[in-house]
């Protein structure tokens, strides 16, 4: 494609520069005749200005070849970019593995494919049953102020992790007891519910939805929050599509973010 | 119509042209050797830096040859982690100043001012500053607001750069327990316990203690708190900080055990201030 | 005394021998291209007799940038950049490969000493009131320089794939992110993705390598194109600066004053 535009850019270009060289162009640049003498404009053979014809035939194509060089090749470095991720479900072991009003710490691969760089971790709570439906709280790790890894304020338990293989990942189960979530950055600090109660933080933590398959808790896609009220299984959460860090979902600063990459297919 | 400022400008040009044809020296080899001379220090000091990064950071015994300290900072890190819990994210040293800007801007509303407004204005500045400044004044004696501005720039950036190198953590805190056990003369047993289940409890996301930890929101230091509350009081205050009046600390009676919280108790009252 | 001529005259001929000697190619090139005469003006130019050693940082930022695209190159024989190879490349270069560690040493203690000098050599400037007329543009082209190079610091800090660098691009890019109206976007095409993996790893180095340096020696050259153009500026602060006031000439009725002219390094008396 390249080469293409450059042969053709090069020949017009001589072609040009010819032009622009020869004894015509020299007559064309003389002075009009004078406006009284209509027949003798008629009658001019120079009316059809060939020196403006090629000139802008040069640029016109000159920007129709960088066009057809450059558009792609942005297209390519772009878009790709803003192609819809659809999100497989990641199967994060039996339900049993999560006692009610326990938390556990959950490191899973978010795209086994891609391998460790998609290792993600979340905090689950069980909240038992409501109207014979598991009801769980799942929270992202991933702070929503500039993205940080967010920690559990309260004992971990290392040497209590089951693990559990899905396929060819394997995903961590580790008990913590947090009361509350805090940032190691810039001094985020959020409640049990993800709702932010100090810090720079603009919205409550993301939570994921889940799906039970077969007895087994799977996580199906993240989304954003406003706020959380009320505990547990009677959590009124505030949803919102998936927004990233730093970006406000309600509120006045809400329209500093009218567009967001999923907008696009 | 040129102002009077570029009229009187391309003058003093044209007499500097004519100064430097006249009087100046030729850049090589007066200015050159100069330049040259510098150049050879910045190298140098370059392959120093590099030597003594080197030969400083210890082998440690991570299986990939992770060092985990030296002079100068580590070789590398451990590999990343997207899923880790227990990391804290930094920057490269000359960020620093972003990065503490970004801890002054607290307010949620505000956080777009800390992380571009604040950096675009003053690129903005600096790129209108030859249309700012429009007086042909070279000397700093008469320049006082361009003396005042550059003091201020350097004593602000140095501040926030120093600032954002030993801004402290919260979290992590869980490798100051032996020097919190030492210090405070902290008993074994449940007391010991204590301090580690403190560590691991994201309290010094709020409180310090013995220069551990954040003060966040107000809440005090901890460590003579052992002089003003005894184990009990202490006990039932973590358990349920909002029968006391306080709002804002999490709940730990919802999450911890009875036996936990009297360990955190006990290291609490164990707590009188410093060694 | 009728003697062999004195020694000085006898090494001069042969001086001017060699000095014949080495002119051929060197002409032999002037004819065809212009660039002897063109390194020549540059070496040889005239700059005001009281440029000082603050004149030296803007030099020595170009060799610490000279430092880092040197180095820089090097290691791109042996860096990989996909995640799950990067880190490995990383410790191969520091432990194995000969004289690796010194090479990757440079370029990272590099960084930070050019973006130290970067700082020095604006603060020079600035307080040298050298930014002003006819150097406005030099300035502009120098500030736009400034973000470039922060830009490749950012970029490169992400390629050792270690904790802190994963962790502080994800921050990064967030930050860009908070942007308003493009921001997202902007954070998005940082990331390639609505993660940050193997396409974020592979698109800053492609920016580190490619588009941040090109970038970079297109602007240092014409920074220091305008500088031999425009000239150096003497010290705000000097006598004897150039392009200083002139006095008002003394009616003649005091005899005529006459300055003597000092003695000029770098030129023959009498001119």
């Amino acid at each position: 494609m390249i080469v293409v535009g450059v042969i053709i850019t090069l020949i017009f270009a001589f072609l040009w520069a010819r032009d622009v060289m020869s004894p015509r162009r020299k007559r064309a640049a003389e002075p009009e005749p004078e406006p009284g003498h209509p027949a003798v404009a008629e009658a001019e053979p120079e009316r059809y200005d060939r020196n403006a014809f090629l000139e802008l035939t040069t640029l016109g194509l000159g920007g129709v070849i960088t066009a057809v060089v450059a558009l792609p090749v942005i297209g390519f470095a772009v878009l790709p970019a803003f192609t819809r991720q659809e999100y497989e479900g990641v199967d994060l072991g039996p339900l049993d593995n999560f006692p009610e009003n326990e938390w556990r710490e959950a490191t899973f691969l978010l795209e086994p494919s891609a391998g460790e760089v998609s290792r993600r971790t979340v905090f689950v709570r069980s909240n038992g049953d409501v109207d014979g439906v598991p009801n769980m709280t799942i929270i992202s790790n991933r702070c929503v102020h500039l993205g940080c890894p967010v920690q559990a304020g309260g004992p971990r338990e290392d040497q209590d992790a089951e693990t559990f293989q899905a396929g060819d990942a394997e995903v961590r189960l580790t008990p913590v007891q947090p009361a509350n979530f805090s940032c190691p950055c810039h001094g985020g600090a959020y409640d049990t519910e993800g709702n932010r109660i100090a810090g720079p933080p603009v919205r409550a933590l993301d939570r994921w939805t889940f799906a039970i398959e077969g007895g087994n808790l799977t996580l199906v896609a993240p989304y954003s929050v406003g706020e959380v009220e009320g505990e547990g299984a009677n959590a009124q959460i505030e949803a919102y599509q998936l927004q990233g860090p730093g970006e406000h979902v309600d509120g006045l600063s809400a329209f500093l973010y009218p567009i967001q990459a999923q907008d696009f297919e | 119509m040129a102002s009077r400022y570029i009229t009187e400008s391309r003058e003093q040009h044209k007499r500097y042209k004519e100064d430097v044809e006249r009087e100046g020296k030729a850049f090589h080899p007066y200015a050159m050797f100069h330049d040259t001379v510098m150049s050879l220090v910045v190298v140098c000091v370059i392959v120093g830096l590099a030597c003594v990064w080197f030969f400083t950071a210890d082998e440690a015994s991570e299986p990939d040859g992770a060092s985990t300290s030296g002079t100068l900072g580590v070789l590398y890190e451990e590999k990343a982690d997207p899923g880790t819990t227990s990391f804290i994210p930094r920057p490269d040293w000359y960020f620093y100043f972003l990065f503490y800007l970004l801890r002054i801007f607290k307010w949620p509303d505000s956080v777009v001012l800390g992380t571009v407004g604040l950096p675009t204005i003053a690129l903005v500045l600096l790129l209108a500053l030859p249309f700012i400044d429009r007086r042909r004044e070279r000397r700093l004696s008469r320049r006082p607001v361009a003396l005042i501005a550059a003091a201020l720039t350097v004593v602000t950036m140095g501040v926030l750069t120093y600032k954002g190198a030993t801004a402290e953590e919260g979290t992590g805190a869980t490798g100051d327990v032996a020097r919190w056990i030492e210090e405070n003369n902290i008993p074994e047993g449940d007391a010991q316990e204590g301090a580690q289940l403190f560590a691991e409890s994201g309290c010094t996301n709020c409180h310090t203690y013995l220069g551990s930890g954040v003060a966040n929101l107000g809440a005090p230091d901890l460590s003579g708190i052992g002089n003003e509350m005894d184990a009990d009081q202490l006990q039932a205050y973590v358990a349920n900080p909002r029968q006391f009046g306080n709002q804002v600390m999490p709940v730990y009676g919802d999450t911890l055990s009875e036996e936990q919280l009297a360990q955190i108790a006990a290291f609490l009252e164990a707590s009188k201030g410093g060694g | 005394m009728a003697v062999a001529p004195p020694p000085t005259r006898r090494r001069k001929r042969r001086m001017d021998k060699v000095v014949e000697v080495v002119n051929i190619p060197l002409n032999w090139l002037e004819e065809r291209s212009g660039i002897v005469g063109g390194v020549k003006y540059f070496l040889f130019r005239r700059v005001p007799r009281d440029t000082n050693w603050f004149h030296t940082l803007g030099s020595a930022t170009l060799t610490a940038f000279l430092v880092q695209a040197g180095t820089g190159v090097i290691l791109a024989f042996y860096y990989q950049p996909t995640p799950d190879e990067a880190y490995e490349s990383i410790r191969h270069i520091t432990h194995d490969v000969t004289l690796g560690w010194l090479v990757r040493g440079m370029h990272r203690w590099g960084a930070s000493v050019f973006i130290i000098l970067l700082f020095l050599h604006m603060g020079r400037v600035f307080l040298f009131g050298a930014y002003k007329y006819p150097r406005e543009l030099n300035w502009i082209v120098g500030v736009l320089i400034l973000p470039l190079a922060l830009l490749m610091g950012f970029t490169g800090y992400l390629l050792p794939w270690d904790q802190t660098a994963y962790w502080a691009t994800v921050v990064g890019i967030n930050l860009n992110g908070t942007g308003p109206l493009v921001g997202p976007l902007l954070a998005q095409f940082l990331r390639g993705g609505d993660e940050i993996g193997a396409e974020t790893l592979t698109r800053f180095y492609a920016l580190h390598m490619l588009l941040l340096p090109g970038a970079l020696f297109a602007l240092i050259g014409l920074h220091l194109y305008l500088v031999v153009r425009l000239g150096v500026s003497s010290p705000p602060w000097s006598d004897e600066a150039a392009g200083r006031e002139r006095p008002e000439p003394e009616p003649s009725g005091d005899g005529g004053l006459v300055r003597p002219r000092a003695r000029v390094p770098g030129r023959p008396r009498g001119e």
